[in-house]
């Protein structure tokens, strides 16, 4: 009840999110599932009728109020009618002056298509009736993002900060606004750097969560991914005599880690401008707790942030191996 | 008659057989998530067997066995020469068969393993003793005893009871309710059959024509055990996937491995009294 949201005088449930005030009348713990638990035993999470059509809107519950797909007044030319016949989903009834469809549009109902924009509306208000992509500052899909990235507008490519390669299609090597955090333990080596000559990625493996900290206390999870380990092709563990179930040590410009090698076909060597470079994968599951422990490829990864949401860069960075324990 | 003796031994009467019931496991859908060896252990309360990296692809469990159900084989699978073209990873959850003409169930002295009214093999666990005639018996290695100081009282036979319990209560078994892509179906053996038919003419038609169906009525592994409750679309030939090709009975060749030991036993006979005569001559 407190997901969906109800009246605060009587606690009654609140049929959904279009109830909701701003004046601490309604409480309502997560808005988009407004409407789950419109009334009393009831669940709309439950239903399962499936219908003839193949939304199939009696089944189950989607957010935000049951709404199978999201800005889907797209579906509808700027007139409200369907752009296709055979793909027709949500349309304007001129007749009962609604939006009507096989969803509920996601739309205000009763906007009609030739709605203007209100200069100074708040809101949706702001939007005409052909701007169907509700949540958006303007009402606007957009395939060219003049605001709102930090490094818009259009894409491009960089290489990572740490590559064993030289940037081939600008002389700018790496991303100038990536942020960087330029410690003594948090080195950055550069391409070429004979040191680290090989690509590390890291991955997950289903059997196990994240971090593995909470799929690492459960037996049946843990027997099926037991071990760190990182994989290597055959090519690579022959140049270095190394042979599956081996201990290796893996090493960055950070630090090193010692794990089990996995030699496996299903790493292959790059060429990259003519030189055959090796990668090895690493799965990130291990730590120092649980029913199984192990080494932590985090330890090799370099700090550093991607400008817009901040995620670490671990997919691509240098690295080293060799035989044996550290 | 029966009916009196049953009710005079105050015996229940067996429940009614139903259709068939089985699983088909499509392996060309299989993504190798496991959620179908956790489902497993989870449901019938099976404990892990031991946390080692095995080093053979992502299996890390090995094989089926008295604590292990359901086993997702990987095969990664080369061409002969160096070249990563047409290089596949191959997955398949392996199970008990539940054979039409099992040789645990015929080996079985104590009357421990029986047919189900679903058409399913179960051990009995309060009959059985422990002899183990089962283990060798099985063409596919899959039943197995308990091992001493473990979850179960050792050395009592265990494998996969097609989730009985759960099939009294008109459940599908875990694992097939766990498979998030139907790699592993529940149902009716005959629609099975049907469905698996229409699928691997679909795979043949798409170009897999390496597809095929093992355990079907018609196919060679029937010769001796029968169609297979649980049957597999397999994606290569049997030993691939470390199947049998032609699943044998023990039944079947009984006569002559009596024959071999009498005859054996006959030679020594002969061997020694001709030894012994002469010391004692
Ligand atoms: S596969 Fe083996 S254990 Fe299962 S029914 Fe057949 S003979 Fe018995
Ligand atoms: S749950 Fe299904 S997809 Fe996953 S490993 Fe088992 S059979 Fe394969």
């Amino acid at each position: 009840m407190e997901m969906n949201g109800y009246t605060v005088r009587d606690g009654k449930q609140v049929a959904d999110f279009a109830a909701l005030k701003d004046d601490g009348s309604t409480a309502c713990g997560v808005w988009i599932y407004s409407g789950v638990f419109p009334g009393e035993g009831q669940n709309m999470a439950r239903r399962r009728n499936k219908g003839d059509g193949w939304i199939s809107p009696e089944w189950g519950f989607a957010w935000p109020g049951n709404r199978r797909m999201l800005y889907n007044r797209a579906s509808a030319d700027p007139q409200g009618r369907p752009w296709s016949e055979r793909k027709k989903y949500v349309w304007w009834d001129a007749a009962q002056h609604k939006w009507t469809g096989y969803d509920r549009p996601d739309f205000p109902d009763t906007k009609a298509p030739d709605t203007p924009g209100q200069e100074e509306g708040v809101g949706v208000d702001a939007h005409s009736g052909s701007d169907p992509f509700t949540l958006k500052a303007d009402g606007r899909a957009w395939l060219f993002a003049p605001s709102g990235l930090k490094d818009g507008p259009l894409p491009t490519h960089y290489e990572p900060l740490e590559s064993p390669v030289k940037n081939p299609v600008y002389r700018r090597q790496d991303s100038p606004i990536a942020k960087r955090f330029s410690r003594k333990d948090n080195p950055i080596s550069a391409p070429g750097d004979p040191r680290f000559p090989y690509l590390a990625t890291t991955y997950r493996v289903t059997e196990q969560y994240t971090s593995g900290s909470m799929s690492r206390w459960s037996s049946w999870l843990s027997e099926l991914m037991p071990e760190m380990f990182a994989e290597i092709s055959p090519e690579l563990a022959a140049e270095k005599g190394i042979k599956n179930r081996d201990w290796i040590v893996v090493s960055s410009a950070r630090g090193e880690i010692e794990c089990r090698a996995l030699v496996t076909r299903r790493l292959r060597p790059f060429q990259l401008n003519g030189a055959l470079i090796h990668e090895i994968g690493l799965p990130y599951h291990w730590g120092y707790k649980g029913l199984v422990k192990g080494a932590m490829a985090n330890d090799l990864v370099p700090l550093s942030e991607e400008p817009n949401v901040y995620i670490q860069e671990d997919k691509a960075f240098t690295c080293n191996i060799r035989k044996g324990r550290l | 008659m029966i009916d009196a003796y049953r009710r005079f031994m105050n015996i229940e009467a067996p429940p009614a057989p139903q259709r068939p019931k089985g699983f088909f496991t499509d392996t060309s859908l299989c993504i190798g998530c496991k959620a179908c060896e956790v489902a497993c252990k989870q449901w019938n309360q099976l404990p892990a067997d031991g946390n080692e990296l095995s080093g053979n692809s992502y299996d890390n469990t090995g094989a089926l066995g008295a604590t292990t159900w359901r086993h997702v084989q990987f095969v990664e699978q080369a061409k002969a020469n160096n070249s990563r073209v047409g290089q596949r990873w191959l997955m398949m959850s392996d199970v008990c068969k539940h054979c039409a003409n099992a040789a645990c169930l015929e080996a079985c002295p104590t009357g421990a393993l029986v047919r189900t009214e679903f058409g399913s093999v179960y051990v009995q666990q309060d009959i059985c003793n422990g002899c183990g005639y089962c283990v060798p018996a099985c063409p596919f290695g899959v039943i197995d005893r308990a091992p001493k100081d473990g979850h179960f009282e050792a050395g009592r036979a265990h494998k996969c009871t097609l989730c009985y319990d759960r099939q009294k209560d008109g459940l599908e078994p875990a694992c097939a309710k766990a498979c998030p892509t139907d790699s592993i179906q529940f149902g009716d053996i005959e629609e099975l059959q049907a469905k698996a038919r229409r699928r691997l003419a679909d795979l043949r038609a798409r170009g897999e024509t390496s597809a095929r169906l093992y355990g079907m009525p018609e196919s060679t592994e029937a010769a001796e055990v029968g169609h297979l409750n649980a049957f597999f679309l397999l994606l290569d030939r049997p030993e691939v996937y470390n199947l049998p090709e032609v699943p044998r009975l023990p039944r079947k060749t009984m006569a002559q491995r009596y024959a071999i030991s009498a005859v054996v036993g006959l030679a020594f006979a002969a061997l020694s009294a001709v030894a012994f005569g002469r010391r004692s001559g």
